[in-house]
């Protein structure tokens, strides 16, 4: 059965126009990349000092694996998020791209400046890892830019259909 | 009976991929177009229009939020009628977890001919209803909404088996039914 043969039933304009506004909100979708991306930031920050700082005491360090819990569940759950219930268009995953580049090359940044002036083993670490971090959004980014230009060039060969 | 090799519908392939690519007017239009067909489908299953037009909505809204995450645009069509389906899964659990007949002699079953298949059809609208919640959704897929087997299974998330076993089951069921008609007749 072809869709267009059968009885039009279309949605009233203004039911239309509200699902259309709600399911293509870019505010639950940049902000569940904000929240995996803040998240990320934490856990870095949090796993870091945990690993880097001796002699830390039995409650600070059971404060901190709770925090690192937490830290990977959010991102856990973003994640979950972007891929099953708030997907992100072609367009959409090139801006996420670009927030996470920015995001993780201000974080490197700024980790590294920390370790530069206080020469703090954490600092370092947080950097080295910030910097990988920074390596994956560049990958996102690329792929993403890649995925839109290949849906654009199919579009393109249909239309000339 | 439908093919499983099937043409590929290019302009639902442009359509959805002008949609992933983020064209609002390609949403409406997607949905406009199909809309007819799956508040039919809804309608077949559940046996009740208010039910289906808010489970319209709301699969409708799925779609929207998830359309982005639909690796293979050609593949709309049974993407549509899985999500349909999970949606029928959360309102209808209970009556999709009953348990089906399972003394029923499969292997007894009579062989598909032309003319069972044409008389089938006749009472498919009539006695849908009358059938099992389960075996209504595969029967209403596969022989009125015109989706392959494969694509079945696909909507359904089951082995082709397990559609294939449903189906058999249903139409065992309306052939029975029709005859009993006929015979009472």
């Amino acid at each position: 059965m072809n869709a267009s043969t059968a009885n039009q039933e279309s949605l009233p304009t203004e039911t239309l126009n509200q699902l259309l506004d709600r399911g293509l909100s870019t505010r639950a979708r940049y902000g569940h990349v904000l929240v995996l991306l803040a998240a990320t930031a934490m856990s870095i920050v949090v796993a870091t000092l945990l690993v880097s700082e001796p002699n830390l005491p039995a409650r600070t360090t059971i404060a901190f694996a709770v925090l690192l819990t937490i830290g990977l569940a959010w991102m856990v759950y973003s994640v979950w998020v972007l891929r099953n219930r708030w997907t992100l268009l072609a367009g959409h995953r090139v801006i996420a791209g670009i927030m996470a580049v920015v995001f993780s090359g201000v974080f490197t940044a700024g980790a590294a400046s920390i370790g530069l002036t206080t020469g703090m083993t954490a600092a370092w670490l947080a950097s080295f890892t910030g910097g990988l971090l920074l390596v994956t959004a560049v990958t996102v980014l690329v792929r993403a830019r890649h995925f839109r230009s290949r849906l654009q060039a199919r579009r393109a060969a249909l239309e000339c259909e | 009976m439908a093919n499983d090799e099937k043409e590929p519908d290019h302009a639902l392939e442009l359509l959805v991929i002008r949609c992933q690519l983020g064209e609002r007017a390609a949403f409406e239009a997607l949905i406009n177009q199909w809309s007819g067909l799956l508040l039919g489908h809804l309608r077949r299953v559940t046996g009740d229009i208010n039910i289906a037009e808010d489970l319209a909505q709301d699969i409708w809204l799925g779609v929207i939020r998830g359309l982005g995450g639909l690796r293979d645009p050609a593949k709309f069509r049974p993407w549509l009628f899985g999500i349909a389906h999970r949606r029928l899964m959360d309102r209808f659990r209970d009556r999709y977890a009953a348990e089906f007949d399972p003394d029923m002699d499969m292997a007894g079953l009579v062989a598909d001919t032309d003319s069972d298949r044409v008389r089938l059809r006749e009472t498919l609208e009539a006695d849908l209803g009358r059938l099992p919640l389960i075996e209504r959704e595969a029967l209403t897929l596969f022989h009125l909404e015109g989706l392959s087997l494969v694509e079945t299974a696909a909507a359904l998330d089951i082995p082709s088996g397990t559609v294939k076993s449903r189906l058999h089951r249903a139409r065992t069921m309306l052939r029975n039914r029709l005859n009993n008609k006929e015979n009472h007749a």
